[in-house]
């Protein structure tokens, strides 16, 4: 049976497009009474019979009340997704294991709009919870889910429901909708980070000597748009009161490669070896960033030239996630 | 604390405590009106768990748990059973039903308790119609809909803490919406019999019975409630000439009088032999239900064509004893048009065996009524007299015998009619009319009591007069020879305005009516008038709702000999093409388009024509460009209306679309 499910929701899905805004119409909101709705057509079966065994003219006429207003609520519910448009914001790269947060936009171009309920499709892999919101008249909202990548690399957001129950909870519409957005995970860092790799073993460039990382003081210079903040030289700051960065050869001239090679691990399985290894090239990464390191990155079959800053690190984060 | 900061406090409420108490409060509207019925211990249950529930919504107090709740159940039941004696039937149900509402808040815990809890509550409400559906109770029960209506919404708007008014606003919109579906149900949907019997509960219920018990009618002539309404098609007969005949009772077991239960074969039964003088009265009458098999019609209605009543689909049918028998309860309102003769004779000329069934007396009752009979009629003077001589003789007893007529005349004994013809002398109807046939009885002539209405209101209402039940009446019947039954009212000999004027005793009226009529007796009537007109009104066009108004109506549509198949055709007919309407709707709204992005792709099209590439996302700004680029000169003034579209659209916020794309067709037309 749960086969069979399965195997429609495949179907049923791949039919669909992938699309990252996504128009609701008569096309694509489904809708079916709940549990709720059955028992409330329950107690108006039992209702009408009260009626006609006690021949209640008013037990009739609440009985059909209720009817029409069971009925129009219907419509209600199907028109309370009708109309809506849905776009996905493009989601940032996290670390695989940590929640990335997907930002729906919702575009209502009529009437109010209560109780939208945004899931993801598929329950028991992503999570059970709903992200709850109303849309204004004539306005925007945003509903937001988090989705955690398990692994690294690029990660399709899974199809997504939108669903609403308002206003009597009788009949429950949705819509299924697959985002053609992805998401992409960095390797998940080493913890505790390893110590990075000596910059001499690591280097092979001559001009990276073996000196220790930074902590030799050549002098002082003004402070130059771009000295990050770990260059100036603090103390003669206070004591001058003129902000000026310290002049290091290495600033200029270190460079730390992050080799595959040194990354090895300790033994273990063919697949996790590599995943240890691309963790802590993400760690080194990260702390030669900190560090204030100019470092390059060597991967078999690519490489990244030394950088630094927050463009080059998303750079060699993005080659790690996405290397093969 | 001042009203002021309560109200502050009222309007800060958390969401989930305000929520609860808007649900006790619809809870307690609800259940409100049965409070009047139900057992008093019900009502000091429900409103004291209500009570107890809104307390820990504002503390915020833990919620009683499991055992607490069951223990109540139990002790519910076991009241009810001890009140009762049963836990099924209307009463019982009802009294369980609304504990079990009330319990239920104390488990308010989830959205599907909620739900349970309005479900409910939807049912009570029904519940509510089987003691009134008056006008009154219409519109307090109408609000008691809204309220649960509301209180659903608000269950599904899990948002934020949205006002009562907007959810409020929702319920009374979707309400409203279906009003129009309501409306086809109720006029077309086909009105069938009940379809198991019902269960015997009469306490509840108020009318005549089959049957005639020391207090019985005492009871009636306090109710104030309409038992029919009736008009003349021609003279208005004087009201103490109105006898609206129902059950006629010829059994008595020295307590109850029942209806007759012949001993005799029905050759030597008497006959009907009904015999009409003079000019008939044309009425029709809207009799409310009685739940009796019967219809109190106008002595004398006879089963001649023209004259009997008749009801599409029932069996009506006029018995021996004058009465006319329904095959089915009447457990509607039903509106029937007949014929009476005031003058008439009834009853066989000469005397039948089947007669001796109607001087029978229960054995070791009454005794010394049965000796001062003998006693009289042992004196000379009456040693030849006849039936009438003899029925004169009791009413000149019950005139000279300081014989008073009240409706409270208290509690009598097992020789009630000896006690109240020798002793007590306080009485009404009922009393004269049975003391008066025991006393014919015991003379040796035949007689019988007969029950129904008597007289109508003084003053007509929106063209109806109207006969409630205080007007019930109980009269007697002796058989005299050569003549059949004669008819003898004994209440008028002690009390002649009862009949004459048909004056009741009317029960001390209502503190604001009292007050009201104090201040202005004549505002007062007016004000009770007004108010039973539209009552009538109610009554005519909802309550009266039935399978002939239904009938009547699909005449008028046209249909030749309707029957229920045919309101099924036209209630089914009717549903579907409004589904089909829908889905039409939904057809056309599938293929609708905004018409600024129609206008996009048309002028998109046009472009494509004159070799502009152009993309669907482009503004028109854009495409201004393009043109400019690709035309040159040429197409400068496409190119500027273009970017007035632009400007109209963006800048402005003010597009006429159409106007725009006249002048943009007549632009470009000269390009091609």
């Amino acid at each position: 049976m749960a086969w069979v499910r399965d195997r429609f929701r495949v179907w049923w899905q791949s039919r669909l497009p992938l699309t990252d805004t996504w128009v609701l119409g008569q096309r694509n909101v489904y809708i079916l009474p709940t549990g709720a709705g059955f028992a409330f057509a329950a107690t108006l079966l039992v209702m009408l019979l009260a009626a006609i065994n006690y021949q209640l003219s008013l037990g009739y006429a609440l009985t059909f009340l209720l009817t029409g207003a069971g009925l129009v609520s219907m419509h209600l519910t199907h028109g309370n997704l009708r109309g809506l448009t849905l776009h996905l914001r493009p989601a940032g790269a996290v670390y695989a294991g940590e929640p990335a947060l997907l930002e729906v936009v919702i575009t209502n171009p009529g009437r109010e709009r209560h109780g939208l309920a945004l899931r993801f499709e598929d329950r028991g892999a992503h999570g059970r919870t709903h992200a709850w919101c109303d849309a204004p008249a004539g306005g925007q909202t945003a509903a937001h889910l988090s989705l955690v990548p398990a692994q690294r690399g690029w990660l399709a957001v899974p199809a997504l429901v939108l669903e609403t129950v308002f206003p009597f909870g009788l009949f429950r519409a949705w819509t299924v909708w697959r985002p053609a957005a992805q998401v992409l995970a960095w390797p998940r860092p080493e913890q505790p980070p390893p110590p990075l790799p000596a910059a001499g073993a690591a280097g092979g460039d001559e001009r990276a000597g073996p000196r220790s990382a930074g902590s030799e003081l050549d002098g002082v210079r003004p402070w130059r748009r771009g000295d990050s903040m770990r260059q100036v030289a603090w103390k003669k700051v206070a004591r001058s009161g003129e902000l000026v960065s310290r002049e290091t050869v290495s600033t200029a001239s270190r460079e730390l490669w992050l080799d595959w090679a040194d990354a090895g691990a300790g033994p273990g399985a063919e697949g996790d070896a590599t995943e240890r290894r691309l963790s802590r090239l993400a760690a080194w990464v990260l702390l030669a960033e900190r560090e204030g390191l100019d470092s390059g990155l060597r991967l078999p079959g690519s490489t990244l030239p030394p950088g630094q800053g927050d463009a080059h690190r998303r750079t060699a984060l993005d080659l790690l996630a996405t290397w093969t | 604390m001042t009203t002021l900061a309560l109200r502050q406090r009222l309007t800060h409420l958390p969401r989930d405590t305000r929520d609860t108490l808007f649900h006790l409060v619809v809870i307690g509207w609800t259940i409100t009106p049965h409070l009047l019925h139900l057992p008093p211990w019900c009502g000091v249950m429900a409103l004291a768990l209500l009570a107890w529930r809104a307390r820990l919504a504002l503390t915020a107090g833990a919620l009683p748990n499991r055992w607490v709740v069951t223990a109540l159940l139990m002790l519910a039941a076991g009241l009810t059973l001890w009140g009762e004696r049963t836990l099924f039937g209307k009463e019982a149900g009802i009294t369980l039903l609304v504990v079990l509402m009330s319990l239920k808040t104390l488990e308010l815990r989830a959205r599907r308790d909620a739900l349970v809890v309005l479900f409910l509550g939807f049912f009570l409400v029904l519940t509510h119609f089987l003691y009134s559906q008056s006008l009154g109770t219409g519109l307090w029960l109408l609000v008691a809909v809204w309220g649960l209506l509301t209180a659903l919404v608000l269950a599904h708007m899990p948002v934020g803490r949205p006002p009562l008014w907007q959810a409020g606003r929702v319920a009374l919109r979707t309400a409203a919406l279906g009003v129009p579906l309501m409306a086809v149900l109720f006029l077309l949907f086909p009105r069938i019999g009940p379809l198991w019997g019902l269960p015997q509960d009469h306490a509840g219920r108020t009318g005549l019975s089959g049957s005639l018990r020391m207090g019985g009618v005492a009871s009636l002539a306090l109710d104030d409630s309409i038992a029919f309404r009736v008009r003349f098609m021609g003279a208005v007969p004087p009201p103490h000439l109105m006898y609206w005949r129902g059950p006629v009772l010829s059994n008595f077991d020295g307590r109850e009088w029942t209806r007759l239960a012949p001993s005799f074969p029905a050759s030597l039964r008497p006959q009907l032999e009904l015999e009409l003088k003079g000019d008939p009265v044309r009425y029709e009458m809207t009799i409310e239900p009685s739940r009796l098999p019967l219809l109190p019609l106008l002595e004398m209605t006879p089963d001649e064509d023209g004259a009997a009543p008749r009801i599409e689909g029932w069996l009506l049918q006029l018995r021996s004893d004058a009465q006319w028998h329904v095959d089915r309860p009447v457990t509607e309102r039903v509106r029937v048009q007949a014929a009476a003769w005031l003058q008439h004779r009834h009853g066989p000329r000469d005397s039948v065996l089947g007669l001796r069934d109607l001087v029978r007396l229960p054995p070791g009752f009454n005794p010394r009524l049965l000796q001062w009979a003998a006693e009289l009629r042992a004196q000379p003077q009456n040693a030849g007299a006849d039936a009438p001589a003899l029925a004169q003789l009791l009413l000149q007893h019950i005139r000279r015998g300081e014989f008073t007529y009240t409706l409270e005349p208290g509690e009598y004994g097992r020789d009630a009619i000896d006690e109240f013809w020798f002793d007590r002398k306080l009485g009404f109807c009922e009393h004269y009319a049975t003391a008066f046939v025991v006393a014919m009885r015991a003379f040796d002539v035949p007689a019988r009591v007969v029950t129904g209405y008597q007289g109508a209101d003084p003053e007509m209402q929106d063209g109806w007069w109207v006969v409630r039940q205080r007007h019930a009446h109980a009269w007697a019947e002796y058989w005299q020879a050569d003549v059949g039954w004669v008819r003898v009212d004994p209440t008028a000999a002690v009390a002649p305005e009862r009949v004459q004027r048909s004056f009741s005793l009317r029960p001390p009226p209502g503190l604001v009516a009292g007050a009201l009529g104090a201040i202005d007796p004549a505002f007062a009537i007016r004000l009770r008038d007004v108010w039973e007109t539209v009552n009538n009104r109610w009554n005519q066009w909802v309550l009266n709702y039935s399978r002939g108004q239904q009938f009547d109506l699909l005449r008028e549509l046209g249909f030749e000999a309707p029957s229920w198949q045919d309101l099924a055709t036209l209630l089914i007919g009717l549903l579907c093409s409004a589904a089909l309407a829908g889905a039409g709707w939904a057809w056309w709204d599938r293929r609708r388009q905004d018409p600024w992005q129609r206008l996009q792709q048309r002028v998109q099209a046009r472009l494509t024509t004159l070799g502009v590439a152009v993309l669907p996302h482009h503004p028109p700004r854009t495409r201004a460009q393009q043109v400019r680029l690709a035309l040159g000169a040429r197409g400068e003034p496409v190119a500027d209306l273009l970017d007035a579209l632009d400007r109209a659209r963006y800048a402005e916020g003010r597009v006429a679309l159409r106007a725009w794309w006249r002048r943009f067709e007549a632009a470009t037309r000269g390009l091609a």
